[in-house]
């Protein structure tokens, strides 16, 4: 388990000037999903995080089409390594890939900021990481949370288990 | 995952979610409700407590973050606290990367800073041009006064000085002692 190497910039669509993220951008996430949570339900937090990654995501879901699981690893080594107090590893088998998440930045800095956490936090990436892998044929799983977790990502969508949501933990503030 | 490194990115694209999904009134909604009272209620715990203090002590920790090449000057005096952008690290990354799912991004700032800083006892002068460059004067209000002239508060700094502050796409919102991020005088280009 290593923290990622420096970011690739290329391989993310969107890039910054800096190297890294702001960690206190993690308050305006969480408070955006308790407000949707608290206004539209479960059922409009899930639609938000589908729609935004078929959407906003929409560039980088297309590398993945275009570049099938190498292009999913290469998309979540650089993201990490620009999401500030991540440990993460990122590995290769064949049809899959596994992300390690050892340390989740967001929980982590959440946390140490002493804020009320959403319960459902750890559930938005799995919505949106398997919408977003829908896009390109794939599918993602995930299991673990509150501040560590696995997260696989599946060639192809048929050969995916389905997501049993309650191997997805509850965050506890 | 949703990460913080292209937070302006995806915030952005939320503004233009919760017009669709709910209208004006849903966004509003969001600044005060989910941004000002929740997310930055480190903010609001410093400003209501130290005032122009506060706004130092906060702006100049959360900017530094942002814009590590310093695209931003503060100016504070007894009577004013004033931040000139020069190249706005939020509306910067959008334009870099060419993203607008929303009508007017800047209009979030005072959408969540406008009620805090009224609830702190401050009103806004300021002013953007939507291409990264934009000035903010937080005083106690005063109906008698109008807006500084440029140069006035911040001197070489005054973000109305610089030579594309109304160059090509330059578009001005100007807020007047304001709080509320739909009270803006007519705009000029």
């Amino acid at each position: 388990m290593s923290t990622p190497p420096a970011a690739s910039p290329s391989v993310l669509p969107y890039t910054d000037t800096k190297p890294v993220g702001s960690p206190d951008f993690y308050y305006g996430i969480n408070s955006t999903f308790k407000f949707i949570l608290a206004k539209l339900g479960t059922a409009g937090w899930v639609r938000y995080l589908e729609d935004m990654a078929r959407e906003y995501h929409a560039p980088a879901n297309a590398r993945w089409k275009a570049g099938g699981l190498p292009a999913v690893a290469a998309y979540w080594r650089a993201f990490f390594a620009a999401e500030p107090g991540s440990q993460v590893s990122v590995s290769e088998a064949p049809g899959r890939v596994k992300i390690e998440v050892k340390v989740c930045p967001a929980l982590k800095h959440l946390k140490a900021g002493g804020r009320k956490i959403a319960p459902e936090f750890c559930r938005h990436c799995y919505h949106m990481g398997n919408a977003r892998a829908a896009t390109a044929g794939m599918a993602m799983r995930l299991e673990g949370g509150n501040g560590s977790c696995t997260h696989t990502y599946y060639g192809r969508a048929a050969e995916a288990p389905p997501q049993d949501l309650a191997r997805i933990k509850e965050v506890s503030s | 995952m949703i990460g913080c490194y292209d937070f302006c990115g995806h915030y952005e694209w939320t503004f233009g979610w919760f017009e669709r999904t709910g209208g004006h009134a849903l966004v509003r909604a969001y600044w005060y409700e989910a941004i000002y009272l929740d997310a930055q209620t480190h903010a609001r715990d410093l400003i209501a407590k130290e005032g122009f203090e506060g706004m130092a002590k906060y702006w100049g920790h959360t900017l530094l973050e942002e814009s590590p090449s310093l695209g931003f000057t503060i100016t504070q005096r007894p009577d004013v606290f004033r931040i000139d952008f020069h190249d706005c690290p939020s509306r910067g990354f959008l334009l870099r990367n060419g993203l607008k799912n929303y009508r007017d991004y800047c209009d979030h700032c005072m959408g969540w800073t406008g009620p805090l800083l009224k609830d702190c006892g401050f009103t806004i002068d300021g002013e953007h041009n939507h291409l990264g460059q934009c000035w903010w004067e937080m005083r106690k209000p005063d109906p008698k006064r109008g807006i500084s002239p440029p140069g006035a508060t911040s001197g070489s700094k005054d973000a109305r000085l610089l030579p594309n502050w109304k160059g090509p796409g330059a578009v001005i919102d100007r807020y007047v002692q304001a709080s509320d991020p739909d009270a803006k005088e007519p705009r000029s280009t």
